[in-house]
């Protein structure tokens, strides 16, 4: 699930100085969107921008290009386009117009569960050779900051991750799950898994679509 | 457009199922059946495929379960009850996200992952990033400190092979990469759109943070996310509400009109029969037409003068051309001498107490326009009334109004239903974004407040009901089959006049809010005031091309009924009128749908409405019935949250129209 929040202050007001034309996509709806936050640092700008448009779903591409025929007077009048969204609808928009400065007003982040949808509490990374049978349907590579294989790092404490003490170990959730199905032993002498990173390139490569 | 399939899952290979599966004599399968990509079939094969590997290998099939999205953890884990008790392996063909959650909820079976999950069609998740939630080709990363500002719009992470975010490496040959001759070297292309812009590659050095985004805050926001997702009942939308326009305006007496335009149809049910004729003289509150049987109501003049014709104008709810009264305001105000206030109310029988609100034309305010009287008299046993002041729509504030400055008539009104259902309980629901409302109703002796999350549509009764008292209005029921009757709090306003001063329902309080208003505020309005002395008075813009440049909602902009003629009136139902000016993109019916399930995700009553998109453009009507048409609420959620801005709402109104005749 992509989410934004805004970038740092300085970084900010420099993009301002350019009269900017403000492309606010409050996107993904009902996900995290500094909406507020947008809103008061326009609201501290106003006399140095040339117009603002609310709207969704800018990763559109169909959608965008609507937004900026009806605006492209206006645009083409500033100075430079920031726009407040995740990444995709930045890169659309400066594709849409290449011949003016396209600035991002947010960092885009990642939460669980996939691009679009709610925000989950599971992950699932597409590597694209599911363990989940191995697992006791825990994915090793999500739940595990280190995205380990083949069992514990050694390195938890009292059931936590030493990466963050407020993750829990993966692999400790892993063990107590087929425990619990009574099947704990299927995890010695396993034979030894190797992610193929080549995989997913692979079968990119099969469906690969062009424009 | 050329969109991309992004399913996330393909069945494992034959030689990997046959390991996964090896020692297994059964199987129950689990089948998630719709992910990213167009919505062109019904039906995805794998689970088929499936099966015919599983005849071939000679494994007992126990049967399966179909769940569209299976990443959606609610439904999944309400579908998973549906299981037999006595199977002890659950096969799944989805992607990760569903097999974990099946696991998560199955505990004690064993659960196979039957599928891969697959990065397809040029975008490696795990390599080079997401695409956003339309299917089209730009990535993202989600590295936390987007580079784009320095990069002119082309992210380094995602489009160069070795996510430099420095300047190019040097391998790559005629602009193209050094690792994929097919793939143009990213940094080349950065270069050449910064000397487009006449801007100069930033000389300073980046260095990636991975560290940035913080475990701790990730799930902070996280679980943040997911309980407002979660947040009193399933589903719902938060949409941008735009109350605070109108909401500590004053009610104010909207200008007498010149003439009014009143409708027969002022309620569901068949609609009144006139009383009067062109060039008699009427006077407030005198009754025009009379109702036609119980389910219907009678409708009363709300100025005094002469009536100057009976004609039919379009209907601002069912916008076709329906009779209507119109009168010629006199400006004398006389009134009839019909409209005295009831003051022996508290020793008349049930019965007459409900004729008497069927003779003073009482409906629901809410928008429904059910007559009150119906309603009221309810064949089955009442424990508990609640008042509904919600008002979750957005823009609107013609009932926090009510609440604030009548909440003393309403508590009077209160007493008049009480007597009328012979209940003890009232319990009123109001949104927790009408902080004095809720403060001046809870001074109220006779009722319960409670205080609830504001989320759309928190006010559609079934939802009201499940929050409040944690009751479940069976499908296809209503509120009086767990003992309930919902009643909107400008209702018990109307109940309160029509008893303790005599006024039929003449008047409402209406909210005029919206884009390119001058005097936008909540009015008391005279029923039958013409749309076109509303527009005159408060709109600013060009009434020429109003039709055209706005939307013009009677109601707010979720469910508001969109206007196609000046010359309507307000009616008994009219909770305001919103003007949206029309964006880029407006809903159409005709978009493709690209299964993003989001619709699925927003629906409060749980439905699918994709499937109306998709068997609605087809004008296969009969099929919405087997995805529970008859249940959706039209509450617009769906349509709202559209990722192709699909007219949902008007596919399936029309859905509901033509398949009636199956239901």
């Amino acid at each position: 699930m992509l989410i934004t929040k805004l970038k740092n202050k300085e970084e900010l007001s420099a993009l301002f100085e350019k009269r900017p034309f403000v492309i606010k996509c409050f996107g993904c709806k009902e996900v995290y969107f500094p909406e507020n936050e947008v809103e008061a640092l326009l609201k501290e700008n106003e006399t140095k921008i040339t117009g603002v448009v609310r709207l969704d779903y800018l990763c559109r591409e169909e959608f965008s290009k609507l937004y900026m025929e009806k605006y492209g007077l206006k645009i083409k009048d500033s100075g430079s386009v920031i726009v407040f969204s995740c990444g995709v609808g930045v890169q659309v928009i400066a594709k849409l117009c290449p011949e003016k400065g396209v600035f991002a007003g947010c960092d885009t982040y990642y939460l669980d569960g996939f691009q679009g949808l709610s925000v989950q509490n599971v992950n699932c990374e597409q590597c694209g050779e599911c363990y989940l049978n191995y697992t006791g349907g825990i994915c090793p590579i999500t739940a595990c900051s280190k995205s380990l294989l083949n069992g514990q790092c050694g390195g938890a404490k009292n059931g936590k991750c030493e990466v963050s003490p407020e993750m829990d170990c993966g692999w400790e959730l892993i063990y107590k799950r087929l425990k619990g199905l009574k099947i704990e032993e299927t995890m010695k002498g396993s034979k030894v898994l190797l992610r193929n990173y080549k995989r997913v390139i692979d079968e990119k490569k099969k469906y690969d679509y062009s424009d | 457009m050329k969109t991309i399939d992004y399913t996330k899952y393909r069945l494992k290979s034959k030689e990997d199922l046959d390991i996964a599966l090896s020692g297994i004599s059964g199987i129950f399968i689990v089948h998630c059946m719709k992910c990213y990509k167009e919505f062109q079939v019904v039906d995805e094969p794998e689970c088929r495929d499936f099966q015919t590997y599983l005849k071939e290998k000679g494994i007992k099939f126990a049967g399966c379960i179909d769940q569209d999205f299976l990443c959606n953890n609610y439904l999944t884990e309400k579908k998973l009850k549906e299981l037999p008790s006595d199977i002890e392996t659950v096969g799944v063909i989805s992607c990760g996200l569903g097999i974990q959650f099946v696991a998560q909820s199955l505990k004690d079976k064993r659960v196979i992952a039957l599928a891969d999950s697959m990065p397809q069609s040029g975008n490696a998740t795990s390599i080079v990033g997401y695409h956003g939630i339309a299917l089209e080709k730009e990535k993202c990363a989600a590295c936390g400190e987007c580079y784009l500002n320095i990069t002119g719009g082309i992210c380094p992470i995602v489009e160069c092979a070795k996510g430099l975010v420095n300047g190019p490496c040097g391998g790559a040959k005629k602009g193209k990469c050094e690792i994929d001759p097919d793939t143009d070297c990213a940094w080349e292309k950065i270069y050449l759109r910064l000397k487009e812009q006449g801007r100069k590659i930033a000389e300073k050095i980046e260095i990636r943070d991975y560290g940035k985004f913080k475990f701790e805050e990730k799930k902070g926001l996280s679980v943040l996310s997911q309980a407002i997702r979660s947040e009193s009942f399933y589903g719902g939308v938060h949409p941008l509400e735009r109350k605070e326009d109108t909401q500590s305006i004053a009610i104010a007496n909207f200008p007498d009109p010149q003439e009014v335009v009143i409708f027969l149809s002022q309620h569901v049910g068949s609609p009144a029969e006139v009383l009067v004729k062109v060039g008699d003289e009427v006077k407030i509150g005198q009754k025009i037409a009379k109702s036609t049987g119980l389910v219907s109501s009678s409708v009363h003049s709300s100025v005094s003068g002469r009536v100057i014709s009976l004609k039919k104008r379009i209907h601002p709810l069912l916008l076709k051309s329906l009779p209507a009264i119109i009168i010629e305001n006199d400006g004398l105000d006389e009134i009839d001498p019909s409209a005295k206030p009831i003051s022996d109310w508290q020793s008349m029988s049930k019965e007459s107490l409900a004729e008497l609100l069927q003779d003073k034309g009482i409906v629901g305010l809410g928008g429904a326009m059910f007559p009150t009287h119906v309603k009221f008299s309810p064949p089955k046993t009442i424990d508990i009334l609640i008042i509904n002041g919600c008002e979750c729509e957005p823009y609107l504030n013609a009932d926090n109004r009510v609440m604030i400055e009548y909440y003393e008539q309403v508590g009077k009104g209160v007493e008049i239903v009480k007597k009328l259902l012979g209940v003890e309980n009232v319990i009123v629901g109001i949104e927790d974004n009408k902080p004095e409302a809720l403060e001046n109703m809870r001074k109220l002796s006779n009722v319960k407040v409670e205080s609830l999350k504001t989320k759309y549509p928190q006010g559609a009764e079934k939802m009201l009901i499940k929050k409040v008292l944690n009751r479940e209005v069976p499908k296809g029921g209503l509120p009086l089959d767990v003992g309930v009757v919902v009643s909107n709090v400008s209702t018990i306003f109307a109940i309160y006049q029509a008893i303790f001063e005599g006024l039929p329902l003449i008047q409402r309080v209406i909210t005029i809010s919206g884009d390119d208003v001058v005097r936008s505020g909540n009015y008391l309005a005279k029923i039958g005031t013409p749309l076109n002395d509303i527009v005159k008075f408060c709109f600013k813009g060009s009434k020429e091309t109003i039709f055209n440049d706005y939307h013009v909602k009677m109601g707010g902009p979720m469910m508001g009924i969109d206007q196609v003629a000046l010359d309507s009136s307000v009616i008994k139902g009219t909770t305001g009128f919103t003007f949206l000016k029309k964006s880029a993109t407006e809903p159409s019916e005709e978009r493709a749908c690209i299964k993003c399930g989001r619709c699925v995700d927003v629906c409060p009553v749980e439905l699918e409405p994709l499937y109306y998109a998709y068997y609605g453009q087809k004008k296969m009507w009969k099929e919405t019935i087997k995805h529970n048409i008859a249940d959706c609420i039209e509450c617009g959620s769906c349509e709202y949250i559209c990722s192709s801005k699909i007219a949902l709402l008007s596919l399936i109104k029309q859905a509901k129209k033509n398949a009636k005749k199956w239901i």
